[in-house]
């Protein structure tokens, strides 16, 4: 029995961003004046998100930082804000996202460089003292060279740990490029022995592409064996960093995200009208009626996602030595090193994009799927549409980007809009400052790539500026 | 009964008349399948048997290892008769959801494998998931595996097609029952029991039973689960119920309290979803009709699935010197003393973190009494003399001044703790030692 009614994905919008949307004046004079797309960040409302892990840390008695995972988005109106509160740090990924972090304010010690790194980018980080996060033995063994080389001083390295080893139940995970296999942690020691002049160990870290708790369980008890093992050698390891991947709740509804998946399904079994663009199954595929494959989505309605999730990790049982991984944290007295990236940008973008056309069930867009890309990551959540019509014309669409490319869909589903938008008036993809953004955004076919402004609250009122001209110092500040 | 092995149990289990003082139905005779009495515990024996034994001769000559995707009853069998022929037996999940069934399964000797979870950081172009790739890995010739594949493998309804519905037929003197309600699973219990009974009676109506999409019930798929059943064909089915865990705990409990009968949860969901159904139809009769359901296993492996979801089952009472009872005021009084007079203390040093911890840095002298073992003591009153100073300490000075309150409060007075706790202690560099 096919369900006939719209198939909305509301999308879940907290008061701040509910009321920068409700300004449709200011939203409208933004694209007028500086074109579609147009990327909004919102750096007032990371204070509460820095705050939301901060409580979890209270509440489990743990130290540590928490660094923002900078690729998630390359705003310095964001990172400059988070500068500006006190304790939160920056993870870096690449030379220049170091570059913009220390020019941002934040001080060596409250930066980690993370990820695949250049000579270069050994070099800065040395140079200015952060944190290396080291992937393999061979960046210890470089970074060593480099700084015996140029007389750097002796720098603080974390080793990323992979491939942990589970008891009883096997626990499979996906083989990742990063990291040193926990079984060859001698080694590693070894190594930072022999370096004890450049390297000065102050952790191990893991991070894991997985949304199941269970496997990071198993990575993080590995990862006290391998600071016990550093003790035992006479290291001084202090902290223990375990990545990002805290997870955001995008949806308002439970139910609408349960009756789509479901209603996905049967249209791929032929039971319904297809939802999407030449019948895509987002992984689900029909064979003889059985319906195989995974749904390759995003769990867009996620009730326990950010703090909360950390919250569950910390509470989970470690496998071994049967007791909360955070008492054990506390108990080992490590601070926890974090790095979440889209969890600490909830709520915090929007992105604008004007309507070109409506015919039949097409919006077309000036802008494309990878101005807001959505997609790209797996994440289902309607635009809001931003008009001066407010009759009642709920109608489904298909939303098409401006490349000349068949494949330039802004998502391949079908999108319910309780009002139909005219040519001239805005589409509002909300929640899309942590990934969907700027991450992939190109200029291909001269397209431009939208600008971003910061838009913050002045003086009782939604003021902006250019993203690069915003510093937490707005002139009237002490007046609101 | 003699028999030459446990399989030879497998089958023939009882037809149990449900008392009507129970149901409550005044037209229908209600029947429960007694499947939880095969020897393994559950009807999926009947289908572990079916599907194993074409494979058996072949399995042992190579030494190949048995595999299922199976959580639950399935596994248990099959790894009970690889078992019996020497071979290996390995069940690969998505997640167990049960904690006992675990356990259960490492004692029979199986191996597990719990496939990874969903990428944070999703690349839609990666569409081969990890179960697809399994099945490809098994399918290889000279895998090493053979691979029984309840969901998709057709001896699985034969089974109960041969089996589990004649039988039925049987115990009702040569007649079908009117109705016949069971959980949809693999759908092969279903499936068999149905063509069966309609071969015999084409009127037979036959409701199905699925879970709501957010629920969860062990060994029954939701609504949206079943379209990934091979085996399932929604024609089977007159009608497709959805059953709430609610509903299925509340049928075990009738089946486990009133009727004699240590049910799962299957059997409880499936009992309920019977009456909910039945009991409708029963006022509008005017001759009497007969309804069986099929309990398909026992109890014991669900207790803490019940004790999430049903806490009040297992009220205990409360028990003596029970630090939950502080009050704030009590806990705020709790005598403590800071790390320089710590360095001072003359007498017992109590660690209260976990053995793991206390061997890598602890306080010089002290002993280590992990909380929980502390906690279990005090339940049995004051573990030290009155006359033994006793300096509590743990990570922040927090639990050791609940203890240091409750030890007060049981008559201790010379009970101290330490304030801040060994961080404190820790970082006003206080010396720490392993040893």
């Amino acid at each position: 029995m096919p369900d006939l009614n719209p198939l909305y994905l509301t999308p879940r919008i907290e008061p701040v961003a509910r009321s920068v949307l409700d300004d449709s004046e200011l939203l409208r004079q933004l694209v007028d004046g500086l074109g579609s797309p147009l990327n909004i960040v919102l750096p007032d409302l990371l204070e509460a998100n820095v705050e939301a892990f901060r409580e979890s840390y209270r509440h489990h008695r743990l130290r540590g930082r928490v660094y923002f995972a900078h690729k998630a988005n390359r705003s310095a109106a964001l990172l400059r804000r988070l500068a500006a509160i006190g304790d939160a740090g920056a993870d870096v990924a690449s030379l220049a996202e170091l570059q913009h972090a220390l020019g941002a304010g934040f001080g060596p010690e409250r930066i980690m460089a993370t990820g695949p790194k250049s000579r270069e980018f050994l070099w800065l980080a040395a140079r200015t003292g952060v944190i290396v996060n080291a992937d393999s033995l061979g960046e210890l063994t470089d970074l060593a060279a480099l700084v015996a080389e140029h007389r750097l001083p002796r720098v603080r390295v974390m080793v990323r740990l992979s491939e942990f080893a589970s008891q009883g139940v096997q626990v499979i995970s996906r083989r990742s490029r990063f990291g040193v296999p926990a079984g060859g942690l001698g080694e590693v020691l070894d190594l930072l022995e022999k370096h004890r002049e450049e390297l000065e160990p102050v952790g191990v870290a893991y991070h894991l592409d997985t949304i199941g708790w269970p496997e990071k369980a198993i990575a993080l008890e590995g990862c006290l064996a391998a600071l016990e093992e550093c003790r035992s050698r006479g290291l001084e390891v202090r902290s223990v960093d375990i990545g990002g991947g805290f997870g955001v709740n995008y949806l308002a509804d439970g139910a609408q995200w349960e009756r789509y998946t479901s209603e996905l399904a049967q249209a791929v079994l032929g039971r319904r009208e297809p939802m999407t663009w030449n019948g895509h199954g987002y992984g689900l595929r029909n064979e003889a009626g059985t319906l195989r494959g995974v749904l390759g989505l995003y769990p867009s309605y996620r009730p326990v996602s950010g703090p909360g999730y950390l919250d569950q990790l910390l509470e989970a049982h470690a496998p071994g030595l049967r007791r909360p991984l955070g008492s054990l944290l506390l108990d080992t007295m490590y601070d926890l090193d974090i790095e979440p990236g889209r969890a600490l940008l909830d709520q915090c973008g929007i992105v604008l994009a004007r309507v070109l056309e409506v015919r039949d069930s097409v919006i077309r867009l000036d802008c494309n799927a990878r101005d807001v890309s959505l997609e790209e990551h797996g994440v289902l959540m309607d635009p809001l549409v931003i008009t001066a019509d407010k009759s009642d014309t709920a109608k489904a669409f298909y939303l098409f980007g401006n490349l000349c490319l068949e494949a330039d869909l802004i998502t391949r589903r079908q999108v319910f809009l309780p009002t139909t938008p005219r040519a001239g008036d805005l589409l509002a993809f909300v929640n899309t400052a942590g990934y969907f953004m700027d991450f992939s955004a190109t200029q291909a076919l001269h397209q431009p790539i939208g600008r971003k402004v910061a838009v913050y609250r002045d003086g009782g009122a939604w003021r902006w500026c250019l993203d690069e001209q915003y510093w937490p110092v707005h002139p009237r500040a002490e007046e609101s | 009964m003699r028999y030459d092995d446990m399989t030879e149990a497998i089958g023939n289990t009882p037809l149990v008349r449900i008392d009507p003082a129970v149901h409550g139905l005044r037209n229908i005779d209600l029947y429960a399948k007694m499947e939880l009495l095969n020897p393994f515990g559950s009807l999926k024996d009947r289908a572990a048997l079916a599907m194993l034994r074409p494979l058996l001769d072949g399995a042992v000559r190579r030494g190949d290892t048995v595999v299922e995707l199976s959580s639950g009853n399935t596994a248990k069998a099959l790894a009970m008769l690889a078992g019996m022929h020497g071979l290996p037996f390995k069940s690969v999940t998505n997640r167990m959801k049960v904690p006992e069934v675990k356990d259960l399964l490492l004692l029979l000797g199986a191996e597990i494998e719990e496939l990874p979870g969903q990428a944070e950081c999703l690349d839609p172009t990666d569409t081969e998931d990890p179960l697809t790739r399994m099945h490809q890995a098994l399918a290889a010739d000279g895998s090493g595996y053979v691979h029984t594949d309840q969901y998709f493998n057709d001896d699985n309804v034969e089974a109960h097609f041969g089996g589990t519905g004649p039988e039925i037929v049987k115990d009702l003197d040569g007649r079908a029952p009117d109705y016949f309600i069971a959980c949809v699973g693999t759908a092969g219990s279903s499936t068999g029991v149905a063509r069966a009974l309609r071969q015999h009676d084409p009127d037979v109506r036959v409701i199905g039973l699925v879970a709501q999409k957010s629920d969860f019930i062990p060994g029954i798929r939701t609504i949206d689960e079943v379209h990934e059943v091979g085996l399932f064909d929604p024609g089977v089915y007159d009608d497709l119920e959805t059953i709430s865990a609610d509903e299925a705990i509340d049928g075990m409990l009738t089946l486990i309290r009133r009727c004699g009968t240590p049910a799962g949860p299957t059997g409880g969901g499936a009992y309920q979803g019977a009456i909910r159904h039945l009991r409708e139809l029963d006022a509008t009769l005017g001759e009497r009709r007969t309804a069986v359901f099929i309990v398909c296993d026992r109890m014991e492996s669900y207790l803490s699935y019940l004790r999430e979801r049903r806490p009040t089952l297992f009220g205990r009472p409360a028990r003596r010197h029970d630090h939950r009872t502080l009050t704030a005021a009590e806990v705020a009084a709790a005598p403590a003393i800071d790390v320089p007079e710590a360095q001072r203390w003359p007498g017992l040093v109590v660690d209260l973190r976990s053995p793991y911890a206390f061997q890598a840095q602890h306080i010089a002298g002290s002993i280590n009494i992990v909380d929980e073992v502390f906690d279990e003591l005090l339940h049995g009153g004051l573990p030290f003399s009155r006359r033994q100073p006793v300096l509590l300490v743990c990570p922040v000075g927090e639990k050791s001044a609940r203890y240091a309150a409750l030890l007060s409060r049981m008559g201790h007075p010379y009970v101290r703790s330490l304030a801040g706790g060994v961080i404190a202690w820790r970082d006003a560099g206080a010396p720490l030692v392993r040893d």
